[in-house]
């Protein structure tokens, strides 16, 4: 390729490119200098990793990390498992699977913290749920706040499992309806299609929405902020709390479970990553 | 062609009209107190239906600033899609058209804005924006069209494999100009795919709850962030409802027009 040319592609990558590297770069390294006292808001610059420490100590950093991973390991099997169903439901290609696309895409403008409300207003103990089973005060298990996060991971799953169920459809959109028919003229039954011709044409895209569903889960704040309750919290719940308390010596912690939140995320993806390579791919 | 709809009605699933209407229920189910509670003024436990239908929820919402809220929402969705969806049209040419096609360093950085926690990379960033007086607004705006790039990138990338450069050398040897060329043949060609791509770049500004949260400082309270407000106190049902509704609308609205407009000039 001629310098010419090299110059013009990096031009015109360049306004996408720059923005992302500046806003992520800053980001990431002001992150990382504020949790190894590099970038103190007072004194002077000296390296120490007392805010891991501080946050593994006080604050119960590494329950907030498991559970983080729990909460969003656990809503992004469902969504995927769910959202691959509802695709299977919309390939079907019945009424009902046009109602089913639609629903699915139109869930997917709608902003989590809305999905948030709308899981309260559902699961809550005066909820629609609730009232539908009959159950009075203390009959209901406790779904919002409660001990197992149901809330919090009804939502991600319910957002999710919409996205899913885009991705994958728009994945399909090509071969899967000839291969099917395929399979069904040399004798597949309805099951053996679907394990042996659906879901090895969906997987691909099963993984990366899978990933993608997880990075978020993992980083997502206003979800468990309305939904979980108050102890142990979310890296992201942990992480806000820290960086807005009065007392200043707490940024430098805010910051250390920003890095700790960023490598999880980090090895998850490159596992995703990695999976994805082995997934063999159909075209 | 009946031939092919027989082998499709033959090639069929396993799902009965249960499956579907159970999909349905694990979609819809969520909107459904929404809804009721947006048209509810009373609505005590354990009664299925609202006891008095009414719009209070709608005004205490608007005292509550639902509509200035909704506004700066609109502007940052329109600025981040303005700036996002050419700048990620000129990457998606160049990603998909020349030899950055296998640039994994380019991949990477793109999808980093996707793959980090953003109330991570945000943490960092609020001390550098305190320290060098960035305004608030400026600051959650550049962040949030960085988080729109992947997408819009994507989008445009994913349109321009599949685009046909043949239309432009016909115009061009029917002696268009560079511009007639740009402006009739190239633009129409991918207007469904940018329509996508400032779709989904509004959206990401427009759902964003954590960066404007983190780097708004206070002063930029959008649509979520009041949302938020709202439910977090309690015994405001309706009012949290009508809110909730006030987010969800415009941007299904955009999606209907987007998607026709998209299915209208593709057909063209």
């Amino acid at each position: 390729m001629t310098p010419r040319l090299q110059v013009g592609r990096a031009l015109l990558v360049a306004p996408a490119l720059l923005p992302v590297v500046v806003v992520v770069g800053t980001g990431l390294t002001a992150t990382a200098l504020q949790s190894t006292g590099l970038m103190p808001l007072v004194g002077r610059a000296a390296p120490t990793l007392d805010a891991f420490r501080g946050a593994a100590a006080d604050q119960d950093l590494v329950r907030s990390a498991v559970l983080s991973l729990a909460l969003a390991g656990v809503s992004t099997v469902l969504a995927v498992v769910v959202g691959f169903l509802l695709a299977v439901v919309v390939l079907d290609g019945r009424t009902g699977g046009r109602l089913v696309r639609a629903a699915a895409v139109a869930t997917i403008p709608v902003p989590h913290v809305v999905g948030a409300a709308s899981i309260g207003l559902l699961l809550s103990d005066s909820g629609l749920v609730a009232r539908l089973t009959g159950t009075g005060a203390g009959g209901m298990p406790q779904l919002v706040a409660g001990p197992w996060w149901v809330a919090t991971v009804a939502e991600y799953a319910w957002k999710e499992s919409a996205f899913v169920a885009v991705v994958v459809l728009a994945s399909l959109a090509r071969q899967h309806g000839e291969l099917a028919e395929v399979a069904t003229n040399l004798g597949a039954r309805p099951f053996h299609r679907l394990r042996r011709v659906t879901l090895p044409l969906a997987a691909p895209s099963l993984v990366a929405a899978g990933g993608i569903a997880f990075a978020y889960a993992l980083g997502s704040y206003e979800v468990p902020w309305l939904l979980g309750r108050t102890a142990p919290e979310p890296l992201p719940v942990l992480a806000y709390r820290l960086l807005t308390d009065l007392d200043l010596t707490t940024r430098p912690q805010a910051a250390a479970v920003g890095m700790v939140t960023i490598a999880v995320a980090v090895v998850v993806l490159a596992g995703t990553a990695a999976l994805l390579r082995t997934t063999p791919r159909s075209s | 062609m009946s031939g092919h709809r027989a082998a499709a009605s033959r090639a069929r699933g396993p799902v009965g009209a249960t499956g579907s209407a159970l999909a349905l229920v694990w979609l819809l189910a969520p909107v459904v107190p929404l809804l009721l509670w947006a048209a509810a003024d009373r609505w005590q436990f354990p009664s299925l239906l609202p006891q008095d239908w009414g719009l209070t929820g709608w005004r205490a919402s608007i005292d509550q600033g639902v509509l200035a809220a909704g506004a700066r929402s609109t502007g940052l969705g329109v600025a981040v899609a303005a700036v996002a969806t050419p700048a990620g049209a000129l990457a998606g040419w160049a990603l998909a058209r020349t030899g950055l096609r296998e640039n994994r360093a380019v991949s990477l950085a793109l999808l980093a804005p996707i793959a980090l926690p953003p109330f991570a990379v945000v943490t960092g960033l609020s001390t550098v924006v305190l320290r060098t007086g960035i305004p608030p607004a400026v600051s959650v705006l550049l962040v949030l069209t960085a988080a729109a790039l992947p997408y819009t990138t994507y989008v445009m990338r994913s349109a321009y494999v599949g685009y046909d450069a043949g239309y432009e050398d016909a115009a061009l040897s029917l002696g268009a100009s560079r511009r007639d060329v740009l402006t009739r043949v190239h633009l129409p060609l991918v207007a469904p795919a940018l329509t996508a791509a400032a779709f989904l770049a509004f959206l990401v500004a427009w759902s964003d709850y954590v960066v404007t949260l983190l780097l708004g400082a206070g002063s930029l309270v959008s649509l979520p962030l009041l949302v938020g407000a709202l439910a977090s106190a309690s015994g405001n049902d309706s009012t949290v409802a009508a809110a909730s509704v006030a987010a969800v609308v415009p941007p299904v609205v955009l999606l209907v027009v987007s998607g026709a407009i998209a299915r209208r000039t593709g057909r063209r």
